[in-house]
């Protein structure tokens, strides 16, 4: 069977949250929607939002580096998201191991979210149902779709292309290839979630060779002698 | 969905998989409802390509066009976020009329009718054009239209038209067109696919958001260098390889060092030098002298024309330069056979640049950045530039006619915008990277920096501004244009502006966007003169566009001793209630992005792409659900209601039915107007061709944009190549085939010098501050000095540069009132370096004041790592006036948010000279110095928290609706999962 | 984590009626002199059931859409709150037809009865420790996510129930039963040791930091942004934060509230004391309660800037 989920590059995400609010856009009127706000134009405005970013300095000054990280629903191979669901609303499919929410059979007792690490689930403010990433159950497979607008809404949106998504259990898969070759890694594995969605760390420093000089050559243009070339 | 399959094969590939799961999901849309529509995003400038799904009137999806020549189906987060503008509270419904006898500022209004608001300013209107039209002043934003409202203005007859060009990046601008014909900017873009090494200065978001972003992908991709030259490392910078935390204001520095470096090690592109740019031509060295620094030319002779000239190493004498067959000598001094002593331009430019000043180890001091590192990525480009060339065996023809086999590609590439900009050494800093790129050679060449079409032009485009106006007669030329020399200012004989804003004269006489941030403080003043009415079009000038807004809200409102307004009449343009609305007099309410019919012009700036032509359109996807009007409509009406010429026949009837019919119909020149796409009658024309009445059908098939696809010997070194040069003047996107000889040494800035100097033919400024400042600005080869403001203040009591930063979710004050992106900001910080935030004894979220020169602020202050120790910064345009935008009084924008704009002073610092009343500004472009701003920081007392300074409540809009409280927005209900009981029962057993 | 006050009336008030039926049914069966007693026996049972009735409407409160409630008993076989449901709705039947025995027969309950108390007992101390394993299950949450918490659970529902069922014996009797007395001051002196145990726990320095969570072990790491600059579910759910002088204060007062003073009323004995250290040992359980959320450190919180959990 699939194991769907995405690849989130760390080394090229900007941070420009394009993937956020493609996501909120798309779900709104998705399956899981909508994904209501509370005091939208008023003081503390929040809402339900499947994927949020977050931007990390690693190091001190002066030698710090940025780090934007992306975060929505991992697709967790072992969701305890999921077991400790009691209305049955929170599952994982089979097919292709994607973690949903029922929200016709949510109580809204907020048990899924403590039971996630990584802040993937947000109850809904108006709804009083918990929302989380579909994967875009709604795209992926539907076949009205152009074939390559059958992705996340986030992955087509990436104008960085730092999100990718696919099999991880097809070792040919762009994903499986992104993970061997750049060594991803997932976010707290010794909870022992097994998180399917993974993360490229940010690549070394390019190295570049530096033209090879000779000490200064002189300091006036007096001597340089001109080279005959035709204009 | 299709058909059911019932037994699946057991060893399923991925794709078998999904279509067997397919058949088990529902239709999740209700596609019979549905239309899918193309246009083009405006929630920015960088214009990409929409596709937008709509349900019912009501947006379901906004996604990007893939086929887009701009943003190839990706979008940002503002692009993604257009369903919550358009259910922005802040839509203004009707035309509106300060009620007679209120408070301009009190935001009481009356609703008025379209036909009552366009009598209303067809009179005023009238009037003026028949009496004095430049008492019209009309200045706009962030529109993208000026090709409309610039044509406009020359047909009212009014010189006080601008765009806000010169607030924003005319640095940049006319760094470009003043030295390589095109321009970082809209007008150039690195050369994603094929550079190696790419150097980023002073961008946090740029006009080219998602061309950009896109772009680093690819580079890092192929393992391409990034390095980042920028005070902070946020967005962009925090992907790059190597991170320049550079001094705000002294990129010059770093640039010309660098410069400094290469020609130590003469690691130059000499063939690149004699071929493409003016380094042979030879510069009159007589000191003090009439004439002095200007270009020798040949002198006229019967029948020729005067030229200027070279030293051709094969003949051994003086040639023109411009001849095919010669050798010039790029180095040397020469006697003119009059005696005039001559340097060769890279001479001059040598000696200037190898001097000490400029060494690594006097430049580290200046900005910050180690001498080892200024040698090492000087050394690093050099290496990229000469060792890993790359050619591309291409046939093309030279400007001269010679066939060439092959583009030699140097790949270094740079992107600059307005941290070098926002700075009054911006120009010159500007120039100075342009320098640093030439001599690497890596103009216009793969890997390099590219133009993009129509540019690049000839240097600089040849369009002078307007000088003349007289009642009911349009300009003869268009208000704003390219001096080339002192006569070309806009100035009386006795050397007083003639323009509202002071530009093209003696205080910044190469203006070329205007000077938009002059005109309230300017009109109030009365300096140079007082107008009538003040036009503006989308441009929140009451709030984050104009420096010292607070001081600003208060001109607005000045009044004579008579009572009346400083500025009479104040009519303005807006989608939503801004702050500039209750300041306005007359409101006319726009349409919103999806609403209207819109061009993206060649004749303004296009969307082109470096090896294609491009433009695009906007055609309405969403029915208006008020009494709106474009502004598109506004202007074409007005303009066959005033009878402007170029808008009516003969016999005074109006040539034009409205928008869609004037751009269809209305040509520049035979064959040319607003769309360069599908012209001709049977719409197979492009670039030129006869109009098509069918033209906005075919933009429409073709999702909205025009693409023309450069051959590829038309790509490359295009200011010398002649395949590309006949194109380009075919379309008309310049005016000669000849070469375009690129700038180094700037002839037109020296002629200013000149003037300055006392020693030119022509006008010169008769008040010292003026002579000083041509002297000393004004040198044709760029320099590094210090930013105006720093200049003028004691740096030791403002020890802080503070700066902003464009967030890349936010469009200066729009987006505060999308209900998904002021989720992710609603309130802005003062960050500051921990390192120096701890010696200074303030703590992280604690409550400052900052001070500058010209006012103080009470904000909130977040520690970081990632920013220069001396640089502190905010994300721009956050803070809103209470009321405003639909938003609640105790929003976080108006509570805690804070402008920046208020430290920014419009005008120098104080110091009791000349310059007291100068603006703030580049003294040779009269771009904004937003970012010269000095600031000191002290804690604020214990319980002294809350912005400050704030400002009275806006009233709402008469009729206004209060804003919702909470949203769940959807266009239709959710389809949930079809799921029998036993899986519900079971799923998340082992 | 945020502290609902739904949820700490749930679990505080339906503990004590557990441990109190619990306790009630243990002692009759033993045959202590002092509950073969059939008003206390009766009012002891209501007790407990009010008590276990007024928590769980509690319990709904703190839910967001309650109108799908009743689907809680779908997932008995993987979900501790599933289980919780499924035996706090079990229980109903046998305790109602033990408070029917007593009703009938009084202290000299029949076999049929007798069982039915004793399965009372047995759920309610089943559906406690499933409670209790909603949190201890928690691997998110360092603080919960040890046995310690339904010892915690066991034990303070128990020791409340002694106290309720010392103070009705002691109202309804006159003399206090030394046997009740010992019983519950063991359970005090139980609970304390539990408590302070796990105060002791999950003060030492363990689990994820900022650093582990984010994968970059090499150097210091900081939040820059959270990507929204006002509160979020996750903030308001995770990011409760409480300064830890105010935390240290509540404490000891738990500590008196809860143990201390009951313990030295039920030591004294006269019967008002009793009920005082019944309901003083509520007051000090829902602090309790109370700090268990507040000093909970859901790992989410990395992610927001928490240098470790
Ligand atoms: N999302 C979004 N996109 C926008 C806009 C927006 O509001 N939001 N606005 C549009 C407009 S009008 C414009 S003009 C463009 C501007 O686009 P940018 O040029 O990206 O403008 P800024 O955000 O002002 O970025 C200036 C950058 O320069 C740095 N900087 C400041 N001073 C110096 C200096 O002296 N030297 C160097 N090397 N760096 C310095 C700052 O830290 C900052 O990163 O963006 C356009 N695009
Ligand atoms: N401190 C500081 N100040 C700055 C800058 C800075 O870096 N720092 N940057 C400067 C720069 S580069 C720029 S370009 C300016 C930008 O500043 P402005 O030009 O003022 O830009 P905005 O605030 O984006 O929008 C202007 C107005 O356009 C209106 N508008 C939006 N959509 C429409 C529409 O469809 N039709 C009409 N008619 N109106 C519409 C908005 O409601 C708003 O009132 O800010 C400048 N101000
Ligand atoms: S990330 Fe969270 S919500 Fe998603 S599957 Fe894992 S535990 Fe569940
Ligand atoms: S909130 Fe909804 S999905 Fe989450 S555990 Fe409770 S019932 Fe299940
Ligand atoms: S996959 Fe879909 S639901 Fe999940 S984060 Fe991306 S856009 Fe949101
Ligand atoms: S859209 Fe891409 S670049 Fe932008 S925040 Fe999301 S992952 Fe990062
Ligand atoms: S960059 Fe974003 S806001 Fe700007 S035009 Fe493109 S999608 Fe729209
Ligand atoms: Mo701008």
């Amino acid at each position: 069977m699939a194991k769907l989920g995405l690849v989130v590059d760390l080394d090229t995400c900007v941070g420009c949250h394009g993937c956020a609010t493609a996501c909120k856009q798309w779900n709104t009127s998705g399956t899981i929607g909508p994904l209501s706000d509370s005091d939208p134009y008023g003081r503390d405005p929040s809402g339900a939002w499947l994927n949020r970013i977050r931007t990390y300095e690693v190091g001190d000054t002066p030698n710090s580096k940025t780090v934007n990280m992306p975060m929505s629903c991992m697709h967790c191979e072992d969701a305890a998201c999921v077991t400790v669901c009691p209305t049955g609303a929170s599952y994982k499919r089979k097919e292709d191991g994607i973690v949903l929410v029922d929200q016709d059979k949510c109580m809204g007792c907020n048990l899924c979210s403590w039971a996630c690490p990584y802040g993937a689930r947000e109850l809904d403010p108006q709804q009083g149902t918990m929302k989380k990433c579909t994967l875009c159950v709604d795209r992926i497979y539907d076949e009205r779709l152009p074939e390559e607008e059958r992705k996340p809404a986030c992955v087509i949106t990436c104008p960085t292309k730092s999100r990718v998504f696919g099999d991880f259990d097809d070792p040919d898969s762009e994903v499986s290839k992104l993970v061997r070759e750049r060594g991803g890694q997932q976010l707290m594995p010794e909870l022992g979630y097994n998180p399917v969605n993974t993360y490229l760390p940010p690549r070394n420093k390019k190295a570049v060779e530096v033209y090879e000089v000779k000490p200064s050559l002189g300091k006036t243009v007096k001597q340089w002698v001109n080279k005959v070339i035709a204009r | 969905m299709n058909t059911l399959t019932t037994d699946l094969p057991c060893d399923l590939e991925p794709q078998d998989l999904i279509d067997t799961l397919a058949v088990e999901l529902p239709e999740f849309e209700p596609r019979e409802s549905q239309q899918t529509k193309y246009t083009t995003c405006y929630m920015c400038a960088c214009r990409c390509g929409i596709k937008v799904t709509v349900e019912d009137n009501k947006v379901r999806y906004i996604q990007g066009n893939p086929n887009h020549p701009i943003n190839k189906g990706v979008l940002c987060a503002k692009g993604n976020s257009g369903i919550m503008k358009q259910m922005s509270p802040a839509k203004l419904r009707t035309p509106l009329l300060r009620k007679p006898g209120t408070e301009r500022g009190a935001g009481e209004f009356e609703e008025i009718s379209w036909d009552r608001a366009l009598d209303i300013l067809e009179q005023r209107l009238a009037h003026i054009r028949a009496t004095d039209p430049n008492k019209l002043a009309y200045f706009t934003g962030r529109d993208q239209m000026q090709a409309l409202t610039g044509m406009w203005a020359s047909q009212f007859g009014t010189l006080n038209w601008a765009a806000h060009g010169g607030f924003c990046s005319v640095n940049m601008a006319a760094g470009g067109l003043y030295t390589l014909g095109h321009a970082f900017w809209e007008f150039g873009d690195p050369d994603w696919a094929n550079t190696k090494y790419f150097m980023l200065w002073g961008v946090a978001e740029d006009h080219s958001s998602n061309p950009i972003k896109l772009g680093l992908k690819t580079l890092k991709e192929r393992g391409a260098k990034f390095v980042a030259v920028n005070p902070v490392r946020t967005g962009y910078q925090a992907i790059a390889d190597e991170w320049i935390a550079i001094r705000p204001g002294t990129d010059a520095m770093l640039a010309l060092s660098m410069v400094h470096v290469l020609l130590k090690h003469r690691l130059i592109d000499d063939e690149f030098l004699i071929r493409y740019t003016n380094a042979p031509q030879l510069v009159v060295n007589t000191p003090g002298q009439k004439g002095d620094g200007l270009f020798y030319r040949s002198p006229v002779s019967e029948g020729k024309a005067s030229e200027i000239q070279v030293w051709d190493l094969n003949s051994e004498t003086f040639a023109d330069a411009s001849r095919a067959d010669i050798a010039p000598a790029l180095f040397g001094e020469f006697t003119a056979p009059d005696g005039t002593p001559l340097r060769t331009s890279m001479s001059i430019l040598v000696d200037k640049y190898l001097d000490d000043q400029y060494a690594p180890e006097n430049a580290a001091r200046e900005c910050g950045v180690s001498a080892e590192t200024i040698e090492r990525l000087a050394l690093e480009m050099a290496h990229v530039a000469f060792k890993e060339s790359i050619t591309l065996d291409v046939e093309w023809t030279d400007w001269a006619g010679r066939k060439q086999t092959q583009f030699i590609g140097r790949p270094v590439s740079m992107h600059a915008m307005r941290g070098i900009s926002a700075h009054s050494n911006g120009f010159q800093t500007c120039r100075a990277i342009h320098l640093l790129q030439v001599l690497l050679g890596t103009i216009d060449c793969p890997g390099g920096h590219l133009a993009k079409p129509p540019f690049p032009k000839h240097i600089p485009p040849g369009i002078k501004p307007a000088k003349v106006s007289a009642p009911n007669t349009p300009l003869k030329s268009p208000p704003l244009g390219f001096p080339t020399c002192p006569e070309d200012l806009v100035i009386d004989g006795d050397g007083k502006p003639l323009r509202i804003d002071k530009a093209y004269s003696w205080d910044a006489p190469i203006s070329a966007h205007g000077l938009m941030h002059m005109v309230i403080s300017n009109a109030v003043n009365g300096d140079p003169y007082r107008i009538d009415t003040l036009m503006l079009f989308m441009a929140n000038m009451a709030w984050n566009s104009s420096m010292n807004t607070a001081q600003t809200l208060e001109m607005l409102c000045a009044k004579e001793d008579d009572g009346e307004y400083k500025i009479p009449f104040i009519v303005c343009s807006d989608a939503f209630h801004s702050e500039m609305v209750a300041y306005s007099d007359l409101v006319l309410p726009d349409t919103t992005y999806l609403e209207r019919y819109d061009t993206i012009s060649m004749l303004d700036r296009p969307i082109s792409e470096p090896h294609a032509a491009c433009d695009s359109v906007r055609i309405p996807v969403i029915e208006p659900d008020r009494d709106v009007l474009s502004w598109q409509e506004v202007m074409i009406e007005m303009a066959g209601r005033l009878g402007f010429p170029a808008f009516t026949r003969e016999d005074g009837s109006r040539k034009y039915e409205g928008y869609k019919d004037f751009i269809i119909n209305f040509e520049k020149e035979p064959g040319i107007g607003f769309l360069a796409g599908y012209r001709g009658k049977e719409g197979d024309k492009s670039l030129r061709g006869e109009p098509n009445p069918r033209q906005w059908e075919a933009y429409e098939e073709n999702e909205g944009f025009f693409e023309f696809h450069l051959a590829p010997n038309q790509r490359y070194l295009r200011h010398a190549n002649r395949d590309y040069l006949e194109l380009a003047k075919e379309a008309g996107w310049v005016g000669s085939t000849d070469q375009i000889v690129i700038e180094l040494y700037s002839e037109k800035l020296q002629t200013f010098r000149l003037a300055g100097q006392g020693l030119y033919d022509g006008p010169m400024p008769t008040e010292a501050h003026h002579k000083a400042r041509l002297q000393k600005y004004f040198d044709p080869l760029p320099f590094y000095y210090m930013p105006l403001e720093e200049q003028r203040i004691d740096r030791d009591e403002y020890p802080f540069h503070a700066v902003n930063q464009r967030p890349m979710f936010m469009y200066h004050s729009w987006d505060s009132q999308n209900a998904w992106l002021r989720q992710i900001m609603s309130q802005n910080y003062l960050f500051m370096n921990r390192v120096a935030a701890e010696k200074a004894g303030i703590e992280d979220l604690s409550w400052v004041w900052v001070e500058s020169h010209n006012g103080r602020i009470r904000v909130q202050v977040k520690l970081m790592e990632g920013c220069n120790e001396q640089t502190v910064w905010t994300w721009n345009a956050i803070a809103k006036q209470k009321g405003a935008w639909g938003l609640s009084k105790d929003a976080n924008e108006a509570t805690d948010g804070f402008l920046m704009n208020h430290l920014i002073s419009e005008l120098l610092p104080r110091k009791g000279d000349e310059l007291d009343r100068v603006t703030n500004s580049d003294p040779v472009t009269g771009q904004a110095a937003w970012y010269d701003l000095r600031v000191k920081i002290t804690p604020a007392a214990a319980g002294e928290t809350g912005t400050w300074p704030t400002f009275r409540e806006v009233k709402p809009l008469p009729g206004a609706k209060a804003s919702p409280q909470a949203l769940s927005y959807a266009t239709h209900r959710n389809v949930n999962l079809k799921r029998p009981m036993h899986d519900i029962l079971t799923r998340g057993e082992k | 984590m945020h502290p609902a006050f739904s949820v700490l009336i749930f679990t505080v008030t339906s503990g004590a009626g557990y441990g109190l039926i619990t306790l009630l049914v243990l002692a009759q069966l033993a045959g202590l002199p002092a509950l073969q007693d059939r008003t206390l026996l009766l009012s002891g049972t209501g007790l407990a059931l009010a008590m276990i009735t007024v928590g769980l409407l509690s319990s709904t409160l703190h839910l967001a859409n309650p109108k799908n409630a009743w689907r809680a008993f779908a997932r008995f076989r993987t979900s501790w709150l599933s289980r919780e449901a499924v035996f706090a709705v079990l229980f109903y039947p046998v305790a109602l037809l033990y408070l029917f025995g007593i009703f009938r027969q009084g202290a000299e309950l029949n076999g049929f009865f007798t069982v039915c108390g004793a399965l009372a007992a047995g759920l309610a101390m089943v559906t406690l420790f499933s409670t209790s394993m909603i949190y201890a299950s928690l691997r998110t949450i360092r603080q919960w996510c040890t046995p310690l918490t339904p010892l915690n659970y066991l034990a303070l529902g128990l020791m409340s129930g002694a106290l309720w069922l010392t103070a009705l014996q002691a109202l309804l009797q006159d003399k206090l039963s030394p046997a009740l007395q010992g019983t519950a001051l063991g359970l005090v002196l139980l609970g304390t040791v539990a408590k302070l145990i796990y105060l002791f726990w999950i003060g030492k320095p363990a689990g994820a930091t900022i650093r582990t969570a984010t994968g970059f072990t090499q150097a210091s790491v900081r939040l820059l942004d959270a990507g929204h600059s006002a509160g979020t579910f996750l903030t308001d759910e995770f990011g409760y934060n409480v300064a830890a002088d105010k935390l240290l204060r509540l404490r000891f007062a738990m500590l008196g509230l809860a143990f201390l003073l009951p313990f030295l009323l039920l030591w004294q004995g006269p019967a008002l004391a009793m009920l005082l250290a019944a309901l003083l040992c509520m007051a000090g359980l829902l602090m309790e309660r109370w700090l268990f959320f507040a000093e909970a450190r859901h790992v989410v919180r990395l992610y927001h800037g928490a240098p470790r959990t």
